[in-house]
């Protein structure tokens, strides 16, 4: 199948002028600032299929704004080739847009002082929807986001989970086929959190939309992303399904044993001691070398066990390794 | 605590320095304004007309770059601060700081007034004594009464700024009111025209009102137009009106201060 | 073609409806409006009588002269704060990311930066414009024919134009820097004083600069003393200015259009 969106060799060059303290410094900078390059994107590359939900994550500053901004043509790359859909949003961006939602969710697209109703009344004209398309998918977004109780509330009373849920609904009204969520469940509760969750799985199943997600919520990521890439410094480090990036980046595990009473030899040649806490014992061993029930049956032939527990690395421990292992400039 | 002050002080002038498009732009624009005045008094007196007059053209001039310059010194945000930090409820927590408010907002001003000093009224004279030359005061005597005086004018302005700046506490839909008194000011100070061309009806209610104590007084001795014992006159008046306004605002911050600790903002 | 005018119609009637709303939304803001701007300019066209009562003449523009001239600039200064003053906050739109979302948006970008508030509070300018404006059109003695009233409209199109020309450029600078609000004071002082004062009072240098190079000489002081048959200063520009107007602003437009394109590719966005 055809790729929704296909990246090649993306760069963006930044200038950043760089300021001095001190008074002396601030007189300097007044008269000769000083000017230095930086590549915000340094050559990525990558294709996304229609339908997949990818997590585009990475530190702060590590490019994934400037890349989502390229993507939907609000930025120009220095160099690099960008297709949507087949079409250059720098070539044709109006064509594109037709076909991309856009959520930012530090920021709102909808009007401050207005009731809800009436900014969406307002796109679906600058989208051209017609009517009775625009009101059966309005009434679908209605319902899955539970948009009724607030839709005549001007948007400045409203909660920060019904704002974002509100700005996602703006952004389906045109049915795009790519959704763009930037932080979409930043700031929020439980409960919205959830919310906005299954309805990305729902128009996923049901309209085959394809979503780039990124987030500094990890949860996110697990519940949603069968794609993850990892961005640090300007550049992809990881790109691949979630599963297979945990394994590789983290391929210990750990057994937590606790024991009847104390003991003196607590040694086995499968796996290392990292912890003791009284009578509770952390056990690190590679997953390629040795079971977890082989080392369990191990370890009861010698030691009187009272309880035991796996501990599988979570993607939090698999992303705190990337960026660790790339953090250097 | 006065080290407190002067902290904040600094500090304003630290972050104004850094801004240099701004600095660019703002001695442009006052640069414009003093050129389009002084070319309308240089027409206006063209051909010897204006030649009975009491001040001459060279005093005009003098008068006019003067006053732009010391409007870009006369740094007021206060009413601005005060009507934000009221619209969003901040002056709440602002007010349990250890310190009194309005002498913070006084420091932070005088802060922004220093840096004025030099990236804005600094380069102001210099282009002004390039294009119609050095801008004397009448006499040194004149001078060194010039500089009290413009102290004195300085605080006048800025309890009416605070004043002004309360007024969004009444009536916060109000908006700011602040540029009303811009407007206000900026004709009955004799900022841009002189109160002595005025007709004679203006110039009498003008002496009962702060405004004319502002701009005209400190410019009036700084060109010559008043005699020294007419300049300690007028700062007299100037410190009457800094002791009425001072006593309408600590009354209207008092009652303030009240109302917004029982409501919580 | 048709439809595309339908849907961009459609458009800024819709947000037409909205601003109004949201300016409604806060009525007694509107009062402190209502109370600067007519003693601001009223209070400014009192200067220019004292001045002239006092002195003279300024360059042969008698008071009646001065009257009507500093309404025309004042009444396409009034017009054009209705329609366009979103073009003196893009450096906020870059900050706050509305700039980025006209981006996203399948329509025109300038039309969307300009459609999307119509600033109906700027009437209130008009109002002391027009006041003004009558008053020096009746003690001039302007003839109210049909060809004059024609070429007033043009004018009053034309400055329009130019004006909005000169504010989105400047505005396209804040793509690179940011911040550009004290260029816009800037701007709307220069404005001032050299579309509602003569510009024959300028040296020859100013009045070349603002005829040729920025050329708001021709928002109301040309075609003003061409109404009048007033001074025109140092430059005898060939056939009538009141049809010069409309011309110099279609050609500042389109350049400005240009200059707007340009930031576009350059712009950098701001922010995470």
């Amino acid at each position: 199948m055809d790729a929704v969106i296909e990246v090649k060799d993306l760069m963006k060059e930044y200038i950043i002028v760089k300021k001095e303290s001190g008074l002396r410094g601030s007189i300097k900078s007044l008269l000769f600032p000083k000017k230095t390059k930086f590549n915000g994107v340094n050559g990525i590359s990558f294709s996304i299929a229609p339908g997949e939900i990818v997590g585009y994550i990475g530190p702060n500053g590590a490019g994934k704004s400037t890349t989502i901004k390229m993507l939907t043509g609000i930025l120009h790359p220095t160099a690099g080739s960008i297709k949507v859909c087949g079409i250059s949003p720098q070539a044709d961006r109006k064509a594109v847009v037709r076909k991309l939602g856009v959520v930012f969710g530090q920021r709102t697209q909808l009007y401050w002082d207005l009731r809800l109703g009436e900014s969406f009344e307002l796109l679906r004209r600058i989208y051209q929807i017609d009517q009775a398309a625009y009101e059966e998918n309005l009434a679908i977004l209605t319902d899955v986001l539970k948009l009724q109780d607030f839709m005549n509330t001007p948007v400045r009373q409203l909660s920060l989970g019904q704002r974002m849920r509100g700005d996602i609904a703006a952004s389906m009204l045109h049915s795009p086929s790519v959704l763009f969520l930037d932080e979409p469940t930043i700031g929020l509760d439980a409960d919205a959190k959830h919310a906005i969750r299954n309805f990305i799985k729902e128009i996923n199943r049901t309209r085959n939309v394809t979503v780039i997600l990124t987030t500094h919520d990890l949860d996110d990521v697990e519940q949603l992303c069968s794609r993850i890439i990892v961005v640090n410094n300007g550049k992809i480090v990881e790109d691949g399904p979630i599963g297979s990036i945990i394994h590789k980046l983290t391929p210990h595990r750990m057994l937590v044993v606790e024991l009847q009473k104390p003991c003196q030899d607590l040694t086995t040649p499968h796996a290392t001691v990292v912890k003791q806490e009284g009578l509770k014992i952390w056990y690190q061993f590679e997953k390629e070398s040795i079971s977890a029930s082989e080392l369990i049956a191990a370890l009861s032939q010698k030691l009187p066990i009272q309880d035991i527990s796996v501990k599988e690395p979570n993607v939090e421990d698999a992303i705190r390794e990337v960026y660790k292992t790339t953090a250097t400039v | 605590m006065l080290q407190a002050y002067w902290y904040i002080t600094k500090m304003k002038l630290l972050t104004n320095l850094t801004y240099r498009f701004e600095v660019f732009t703002s001695v442009a624009t006052n640069l414009i304004l003093m050129l389009a005045s002084v070319f309308l008094w240089q027409t206006a007196y063209k051909g010897g007309a204006g030649a009975a007059e009491a001040l001459s053209l060279q005093d005009i001039t003098t008068y006019t770059i003067l006053s732009i310059t010391i409007s870009t010194i006369f740094v007021c945000d206060v009413q601005n601060t005060i009507y934000y930090k009221i619209r969003e409820g901040q002056i709440v927590t602002d007010f349990y700081r250890p310190i009194p408010l309005l002498a913070c907002y006084l420091a932070e001003d005088i802060g922004e007034m220093f840096s004025a000093l030099l990236n804005r009224a600094l380069p102001l004279v210099v282009f002004a004594s390039l294009f119609f030359g050095v801008p004397w005061p009448a006499s040194f005597r004149n001078f060194l009464l010039f500089l009290p005086s413009c102290l004195l004018s300085y605080a006048i302005l800025w309890l009416l700024s605070a004043l002004v700046g309360l007024i969004a506490f009444w009536v916060m839909e109000l908006g700011n009111m602040g540029n009303v008194k811009d407007s206000i000011v900026r004709i009955l100070s004799g900022s841009i025209v002189p109160l002595w061309f005025f007709p004679e009806s203006v110039q009498t209610v003008s002496k009962f009102l702060p405004f004319q104590y502002t701009y005209q007084t400190p410019l009036g001795i700084y060109i010559g137009n008043t005699s020294t014992s007419e300049a300690f006159t007028s700062m007299a008046v100037q410190a009457a009106w800094i002791g009425i306004l001072y006593l309408i605002l600590a009354a209207g911050w008092a009652r303030t201060k009240k109302k917004t600790l029982i409501q919580g903002g | 073609m048709v439809s595309t005018i339908k849907h961009y119609v459609s458009v800024a009637s819709c947000w037409a409806r909205l601003a109004v709303q949201r300016q409604l939304e806060y009525p007694l803001f509107l009062f402190s409006w209502l109370l600067m701007i007519p003693i601001q300019y009223f209070s400014g066209i009192w200067m220019l009588k004292i001045i002239v009562d006092r002195f003279q003449a300024l360059n042969g523009w008698d008071f009646p002269q001065l009257t009507f001239l500093y309404g025309l600039g004042l009444i396409s200064h009034g017009i054009f704060v209705v329609f366009f003053i979103n073009t003196w906050s893009m450096d906020h739109m870059v900050i706050n990311g509305g700039f980025d979302r006209l981006l996203l948006r399948p329509m025109n970008v300038f039309f969307q930066l300009v459609a999307s508030y119509v600033n109906f509070i700027g009437l209130i300018d008009c109002i002391p414009g027009v006041i003004i404006f009558l008053y020096g059109a009746e003690i001039a003695g302007f003839d109210w024919s049909l060809a004059n009233v024609g070429k007033l409209i043009l004018v009053l199109i034309g400055g329009i134009l130019i004006r909005a020309a000169l504010f989105t450029s400047l505005g396209t600078i804040a793509f690179w820097t940011k911040r550009n609000g004290s260029m816009v004071g800037f701007a709307l002082t220069m404005l001032e004083r050299a579309t509602m004062y003569p510009l024959s009072m300028y040296p020859y240098f100013l009045q070349a600069l603002f005829t040729f190079i920025i050329p708001i000489g021709f928002i109301s002081f040309y075609p003003a003393a061409e109404f009048l048959h007033a001074d025109s200063g140092g430059f005898d520009l060939p056939l009538s200015f009141a049809l010069w107007t409309p011309v110099v602003g279609i050609i500042c437009f389109l350049l400005a259009g240009g200059i707007f394109k340009f930031g576009m590719k350059n712009y950098e966005s701001a922010g995470s």
